[in-house]
C-alpha cells in the first residue's frame, strides 16, 4: 500500500462504525466526518476512484465506510458555491460506469450521480440505457438531471426492448419530450399492456393535443386496470390542454367522457368530466 | 344525520336472483341515486397491505364496511384472486368494492390511493400519507378530479376541532391578524429516531418464496432482499419511508396543523442539525426547525442524540397564541368569527359525500413537514421552500428529492 492509499484508507476509516444493531445511531461525530470528507476530496480524482475501488458487490465483503464516504462526498460537493468540484466529482463517477465493475456497484454510482450529477454526465448515463440491469437507475438519474436527458432517451428507444423500452417510454413522459410523440403514439397499440399504459400517460403528460382521439379510443376499448389508466390519461390531457389555453380540445375530451361513461360503475368518470367542463366555462 | 330508507342487503338479495349468485354485497353504484349516495346496508371493502396495521386501518372504515378482499405481496402461496390477492390492481378492478383501506409500507400509499380513486373507490390510507412531496399533491388532485373521499389514518385533529382552546387558536391563526406570529410549537422526543433507523451493513438474503419482492419494491429501486427492509422495519429506509420522524410525525403534527390553521400552506425555511445522512438508511438527527411565512415555527428535538455530544435544541421555547396578542379591535373580530365547521369522519363522509376531516389536500401539507425535514437532513443544507409551487427554491439538488422518478411501470 503506497503512502497516498494508506492516507485515504485512514480518512475513510474516520467514518463511523455501525452500532450493535448495524445502524448509524451512536458515536456520530459530525465534524470528524465532514473534516475527513473534505480532505478526501482535496485528493481529487485519484481519491474519488480510490474510494470507488473500495466498494464491493453486496454480500462480497465490508464496504460500509467507503459506501457512506462516497455519499458524503456527493453531499459535500453539492454544498459548495463553486460548481467545479461537483462537476469533477460527477465526471469521475461517470468514468467508472459502463465497465467491468459489479453491476450493484455501478447502480450505486448511478444513484450518486442522481444526487450530484449534471449535464456533464448525461452521455455516460445514456450509454447504460441499453443495459437490462442498469437501464432503470440510469433513466431515473437522467430524468432527475433533466438537462440533456431527452436526447439520450430518444436516441436509445429504437435500440431496446422489454424492461428498458418500458422504462425509456415512461421517462420520455416524465421529461415531457415533445419530439418523442411519434414514437409514443406507436407504442399506444403495443402488444404489452404496461407499454400501452406508459405511452398514453406519457402523451397526456406531454400535453399533446393531437393525441386526444388516440387516447379516447384507447380508453374506450380497454378493460379493467388499463381502462382506468387510459381514462386517467384522457382527463390528465384535458387538464393540460385547458391550462395551455386549448379550451376547445379539452372540452371535446370532457364531453366524450361525459357522454360515454354512463353505466353506473363509471358514473364517477362522467361526473369528473362534467366538473372539468364546468371549469372550462 | 337523518337516515334515509335503504334497501337492506338481505332484502335486495332476496329479490334479485342474478345478484344473489354474484355478490354478497350490493355495490353502491348499483342502487345509488344522485350523488352516488349509498342505499345498501353495507359497503364492499378491501384491505391492501395486511401487516401489523392492516386490521386496525380497516376498522377505521367504520362498521358498515364488509371485507371482500385482502391483498398483500406476501400472499404468493395462497392468493386465489377471489378473496386473497397479491396484486392490488386486480382488487381495484372489482366493481363490488366501494372502499379501500391501505396499510402497505408508505412507498405504495400514494400510488394505491390514486389508483383506487381512479377506479371510483373511496380511500382510508394509513399514515404517513406519502414517501415524497409530489406524491401528496397527486393524491389531492385525484381526490378532487374524481370527487372521492380520502381520509388519512390519523384522527387527532377531530378531537382538536371540538376543543374550545384549539378552536380559538385556529380562529386567531385563520384570521391572519397576528403579524408577525411569534408562536412556537416545540415537539421534544417521541419521534422514534433510533427505533426506526435502517441498517447500514445489511447483507443480502434469499427472497422468501411467499413474497413477491419485485412488487414489494414497486416504484422504489429493486434492491437485494434483506428482512430488515420488510415487515415494519421498512420504516428505516428512504426507499420506503423516512424513519421514525415520518412514521410518527403525521400523528403528532396533523392536529397541530389544524389548530394553527396551516392546512393550505407549508413552511418556507427549514433547517436541521444532523450528521451527513446515509444514502439508504435513515439515522440519527438532533433538531429541526421549520418556519412558516407568518413566523409560526415548529421545532422538533429528537432528544436521542448521543449524550456525549448532545446538540440540544435550546434556541426557542414553546409559545402559544392568545387573544391578548391582538388589539382590542382585532379581538372583537375574532369573537365575531364563526366557529369552523365540524370535521366529518370517514364513515359519515362515504355516506354523505362530504369531504372527510383528514382529506388529502390537508394531509399532504402535514406529511410535507416531515419530507422537508428529511430533505434538510439528507442534504445537510438549510432549505427554502415555495409553498405555492411546492418546490425548493435555489437548490436544484435538494429539489431532486421533491419528486424523484419512479421505477416503471409506476408513475404518478
Amino acid at each position: 500500500m503506497n503512502e497516498q492509499t494508506s492516507a485515504l484508507v485512514a480518512l475513510v476509516n474516520k467514518m463511523p462504525d455501525p452500532d450493535q444493531r448495524g445502524m448509524y445511531c451512536a458515536d456520530i461525530d459530525k465534524e470528524k466526518i465532514e473534516g475527513a470528507i473534505a480532505k478526501i476530496l482535496k485528493g481529487g480524482r485519484d481519491n474519488i476512484i480510490g474510494v470507488i475501488d473500495m466498494l464491493v458487490e453486496p454480500g462480497k465483503g465490508d464496504d460500509v465506510k467507503a459506501h457512506y464516504a462516497l455519499h458524503c462526498m456527493a453531499l459535500h460537493v453539492c454544498k459548495l458555491d463553486n460548481n467545479r468540484p461537483r462537476r469533477r466529482f460527477s465526471r469521475t463517477l461517470a468514468s467508472q460506469i459502463g465497465g467491468d465493475r459489479p453491476k450493484e456497484v455501478q447502480k450505486y454510482l448511478i444513484r450518486e450521480l442522481q444526487v450530484a450529477g449534471g449535464e456533464e454526465v448525461v452521455e455516460a448515463l445514456g450509454k447504460l440505457l441499453v443495459d437490462e440491469e442498469l437501464c432503470e437507475p440510469a433513466a431515473q438519474a437522467l430524468a432527475t438531471i433533466g438537462e440533456g436527458a431527452s436526447e439520450q432517451l430518444q436516441g436509445t428507444l429504437s435500440k431496446v426492448s422489454g424492461k428498458c423500452r418500458l422504462t425509456i417510454l415512461q421517462n420520455l413522459g416524465v421529461v415531457r419530450d415533445t419530439k418523442s410523440v411519434g414514437a409514443l403514439k406507436k407504442a399506444v397499440s403495443d402488444e404489452d399492456e404496461a407499454v400501452r399504459i406508459a405511452a398514453v400517460w406519457a402523451l397526456a403528460n406531454i400535453g399533446d393535443a393531437d393525441s386526444a382521439n388516440m387516447l379516447l379510443k384507447a380508453s374506450d376499448q380497454a378493460d379493467g386496470w388499463e381502462r382506468t389508466q387510459a381514462t386517467k390519461a384522457c382527463l390528465l390531457l384535458a387538464e393540460k390542454l385547458l391550462a395551455a389555453g386549448k379550451k376547445s380540445e379539452a372540452v371535446r375530451i370532457y364531453k366524450h367522457l361525459r357522454d360515454t361513461r354512463t353505466k353506473p360503475a363509471e358514473r364517477y368518470v362522467s361526473d369528473a368530466a362534467k366538473t372539468g367542463l364546468a371549469a372550462a366555462d | 344525520m337523518q337516515k334515509s330508507k335503504r334497501v337492506t342487503r338481505r332484502q335486495f338479495l332476496k329479490g334479485s336472483i342474478g345478484a344473489a349468485a354474484a355478490f354478497t354485497i350490493v355495490p353502491r353504484h348499483v342502487l345509488g341515486g344522485s350523488g352516488n349516495t349509498p342505499p345498501s346496508e353495507k359497503f364492499g371493502g378491501a384491505l391492501i397491505g395486511c401487516g401489523g396495521r392492516g386490521n386496525g386501518t380497516f376498522g377505521g372504515l367504520g362498521p358498515d364496511v364488509e371485507m371482500l378482499a385482502k391483498c398483500d405481496v406476501k400472499f404468493v402461496k395462497h392468493a386465489d384472486n377471489k378473496k386473497v390477492y397479491t396484486d392490488f390492481r386486480r382488487v381495484l378492478e372489482r366493481k363490488d368494492i366501494d372502499v379501500v383501506a391501505i396499510a402497505t409500507p408508505p412507498h405504495w400509499h400514494a400510488l394505491i390511493s390514486i389508483a383506487a380513486m381512479e377506479a371510483g373507490k373511496d380511500v382510508l390510507c394509513e399514515k404517513p400519507m406519502t414517501r415524497f412531496i409530489a406524491e401528496g399533491r397527486a393524491v389531492a388532485e385525484a381526490e378532487k378530479r374524481y370527487n372521492r373521499i380520502f381520509q388519512i389514518g390519523t384522527f387527532g385533529r377531530f378531537g382538536r376541532s371540538t376543543n374550545q382552546g384549539d378552536i380559538l387558536t385556529h380562529k386567531i391563526m385563520k384570521s391572519g391578524l397576528l403579524k408577525p406570529c411569534k408562536a412556537v410549537h416545540l415537539k421534544r422526543g417521541g419521534l422514534k429516531v433510533r427505533e426506526w433507523s435502517g441498517m447500514v451493513n445489511a447483507q443480502p438474503k434469499p427472497i422468501p418464496d411467499t413474497l413477491d419482492w419485485d412488487m414489494y419494491c414497486g416504484p422504489s429501486p429493486l434492491r437485494p432482499f434483506h428482512p430488515h427492509r420488510f415487515g415494519g422495519t421498512h420504516r428505516g429506509y428512504w426507499d420506503y419511508e423516512g424513519g421514525g420522524l415520518t412514521d410518527m410525525g403525521q400523528h403528532h403534527f396533523d392536529p397541530v396543523q389544524w389548530t394553527f390553521a396551516k392546512d393550505d400552506t407549508s413552511p418556507v425555511e427549514i433547517e436541521a442539525f444532523a450528521p451527513p445522512a446515509h444514502p439508504e438508511a435513515c439515522g440519527m438527527w438532533g433538531w429541526i426547525e421549520l418556519k412558516y411565512a407568518d413566523g409560526f415555527t415548529i421545532v422538533m428535538d429528537s432528544t436521542e442524540w448521543p449524550e456525549a455530544e448532545k446538540p440540544s435544541y435550546n434556541r426557542k421555547e414553546s409559545r402559544g397564541v392568545s387573544l391578548s396578542d391582538l388589539s382590542e379591535e382585532d379581538q372583537k373580530k375574532i369573537k365575531e368569527m364563526p366557529n369552523p365547521e365540524p370535521l366529518v369522519g370517514f364513515p359519515e363522509a362515504i355516506r354523505t359525500r362530504k369531504q372527510a376531516g383528514g382529506h388529502a389536500a390537508a394531509s399532504t401539507r402535514c406529511v410535507t413537514l416531515m419530507h422537508l425535514s428529511n430533505i434538510a437532513i439528507r442534504t445537510g443544507r438549510k432549505i427554502h421552500y415555495d409553498p405555492v409551487k411546492e418546490e425548493i427554491i435555489g437548490d436544484e439538488e435538494a429539489n431532486r428529492l421533491v419528486n424523484p422518478p419512479m421505477r416503471a411501470p409506476w408513475h404518478l
